[in-house]
């Protein structure tokens, strides 16, 4: 399984704060997420570093997509 | 110049009022709010005790203030801070930045001492200096009903509470009950001339070039901000959404900034935020409020942000929004800066645990909160210990105890843990005012790419993040959360700027005003402390010695070596020398040769 964790807007758009996802191959991050999905002004992080979109993910990966935020 | 008004000149001490024109070379080359308040500062302001008669407090709105635009009921407030020795502003959205305008004035400065306490009425032409005895000694919320009463709801005020008449030196300036600014001890500069509140009436229309077009510009902005994706979850939680993306970031204020999350996180998050939710408030021509009030635990009505939330929250071990809520309404009323009275207990809390104090008070305690508030803002007890701030009582108290009192320049670090994000370290060590988050919010870019990396592009980005933000919307001056928060283009501004001005900048021209401006503060650092340089743009020794013991960046810490190369290609990219003052050049290339002399 690959962990998705949804922030801010991003996880009602995905209808869910964290969602399992059973891969039967590694697949790019692009195809286990809600279409349409915004694509600007994201963070994404798999397993920690930065990655993008066309990232390959994999089952035990973790994968966190939150919004650019401008501070309190 | 079109689209700008005067300024407002009022000496308590003579009852002088006068009003000056403000030239088209001013305008050009400093914009408005920030702009032209280190301009005023670094012309009529040096070498004062910054609670003295000698110096000025400004109130000063920007070109785009008022009107009918995006999130445009900012002013900026500024003056020489009593808590940090050096430049010290805060923005604040309110009526009062309306009125001002309506008024005709883009500009107030305040100077000279009331011998009496004293209040300022400004109703268009009319400006009076008024008996404020009436209202000295009154909490903010007590002066605000008062003056309300007095002059209706549709007046602009500002005001002071107990904490800025005591002289307390994070104490700031209110409005509306919840809208604070001016971070560096601005209230106590007003207490200091025994200014206890400014009202405003103003009746005129707020000048521009091109109405037709600013009002076709203005509903297209408000439309686009509220078709925004993000729109709907930013109504709910608004900053508060900051709160568990930091706790997952490892970035979270936790126990004084040992840590970067919290175990009871979950109970106190954006979610959390919205089932407590009864009410939502905010400033002046903004369509995206971002204050959430909800009962606090003695059911009063009290506001939340992300800010108070996590400096009264983790950082101090408390675990409850009602009750950070009590705390942030206390220190509201007392007109104390949430952000520094937050860093002020922790930095009190680990004394006691580590035994430099002799009196007891545990991470969460509340109730020993409660009464410490109370204390701070009258500057007696263990709050008088902190009453300048963390950085004096660290030196009070010694003992190492400096090494984790959270500060840059004295003023205390807002709610960012930076262990693991350098740039976002760099970001506070090279704010113009301290430790302040606004100038360049670097941390979201930071940790979108390659976080732990020091790199050339990470300072380059920084000092594009302060041109826009510290430069440009502080001077604008308008709220910087449509652009980032719901994704506002920037491209708008320029147009807004040419609808009310006349003139076309494009980007470009905003970036070199707003290097213009960052030149001068730091120059005015430099002339009104002699001893300024390099050492004073370094994070405490906490986030480069202490790594985090828990979360996902346990283990990290900021590389000292590191920082100190980054910190030298900021210079570099800034034109100033290797200790961070303007080289001449530079100053000559901003049109500021008459800097030079003072600051050899």
């Amino acid at each position: 399984m690959a962990d998705l964790k949804f922030f801010g807007h991003l996880a009602d758009i995905a209808g869910t704060r964290t969602k399992e996802v059973l891969l039967e191959k590694p697949t790019a991050l692009r195809g286990v997420l809600p279409s349409p999905f915004p694509e600007t002004n994201i963070i994404i992080l798999i397993n920690d570093k930065a990655g993008t979109f066309d990232s390959t993910i994999k089952n035990e990966d973790t994968v966190v997509l939150m919004p650019i935020l401008s501070g309190g | 110049m079109k689209g700008y008004g005067k300024l407002l000149r009022v000496n308590l001490s003579s009852g002088k009022v006068s009003k000056e024109g403000i030239s088209d070379t001013m305008k050009g080359d400093f914009l408005g709010g920030r702009g032209f308040a280190i301009k005023l500062l670094w012309d009529e302001v040096r070498h004062v005790d910054p609670l003295s008669e000698k110096n000025k407090i400004l109130f000063a709105t920007g070109p785009l203030t008022g009107q009918l635009l995006p999130s445009s009921g900012k002013m900026v407030i500024a003056s020489k801070s009593p808590l940090t020795g050096g430049y010290g502003d805060g923005n604040i959205g309110t009526m009062a930045s309306l009125h001002l305008r309506k008024a005709g004035y883009d500009v107030m400065v305040v100077e000279g001492k009331s011998q009496n306490p004293s209040y300022l009425l400004i109703e268009n032409e009319s400006v009076q200096i008024l008996d404020g005895s009436d209202l000295w000694g009154k909490n903010t919320f007590e002066a605000q009903d008062l003056l309300e009463k007095k002059y209706g709801k549709n007046s602009g005020i500002l005001l002071i509470g107990p904490a800025g008449e005591n002289g307390i030196r994070f104490s700031v300036v209110m409005s509306q009950k919840g809208r604070a600014g001016g971070r560096p001890g601005l209230g106590a500069v007003m207490g200091s001339k025994n200014l206890k509140a400014v009202v405003v009436k103003g009746t005129g229309s707020i000048p521009a070039a091109d109405e037709a077009k600013l009002k076709e510009l203005g509903r297209k902005g408000y439309d686009e901000i509220k078709r925004k994706e993000s729109y709907e979850f930013w109504m709910r939680q608004g900053t508060m959404q900051a709160f568990d993306w930091c706790n997952e970031n490892g970035c979270l204020p936790t126990y004084n900034f040992r840590e970067g999350a919290f175990e009871f996180s979950k109970e106190m998050d954006g979610f959390v935020l919205e089932k407590l939710h009864t009410d939502r408030k905010g400033c002046p021509m903004c369509n995206m409020q971002c204050g959430h009030v909800i009962k606090d635990s003695s059911d009063q009505r009290a506001e939340l942000d992300y800010e108070n939330v996590g400096m009264l929250g983790p950082n101090i071990g408390l675990r409850s929004l009602p009750e950070v809520a009590l705390l942030n309404r206390m220190a509201d009323e007392w007109g104390l800066d949430t952000i520094s009275l937050g860093s002020c207990i922790g930095f009190l809390m680990e004394c006691s645990e580590k035994g430099l104090i002799p009196e007891k008070i545990g991470w969460g305690d509340v109730e020993s909160v409660q009464k410490l508030i109370v204390d701070v803002g009258k500057g007696e007890g263990l709050g008088k210990l902190v009453s300048h701030g963390v950085r004096a009582a660290a030196e009070t108290l010694g003992n190492e105890s400096h090494r984790w009192a959270m500060h840059v320049k004295g003023l205390e670090i807002s709610a960012y843990n930076c262990h693991a994000c350098p740039g976002m370290a760099l970001s506070f060590g090279t704010s113009p005012i301290g430790a302040s988050h606004k100038d360049a919010w670097i941390i979201a870019w930071e940790i979108s790419t390659d976080r732990l990396s020091y790199d050339k592009e990470k300072v380059q980005k920084l000092i594009e993040f302060q041109r826009i933000r510290g430069g440009f919307f502080e001077s604008a001056t308008v709220c910087r959360f449509p652009w980032v928060e719901v994704n506002l283009g920037l491209d708008a501004y320029p147009e807004y700027l040419e609808a009310i001005t006349g003139s076309r900048m494009s980007w470009e021209d905003l970036y070199k005003i707003g290097d213009r401006i960052y030149h001068l503060i730091r120059a005015y650092w430099k002339r009104e402390n002699p001893q300024f340089g390099r050492g004073w743009d370094y994070p405490p020794d906490r986030w480069f010695e202490e790594p985090q013991t828990s979360g996902k960046v346990k283990g990290v810490k900021v590389d000292r070596e590191k920082y100190d190369r980054m910190l030298s290609w900021y210079y570099e990219l800034r034109g100033w020398d290797r200790n961070g003052i303007p080289l001449k050049e530079t100053l000559e290339d901003h049109g500021l040769e008459e800097v030079i002399r003072e600051i050899g």
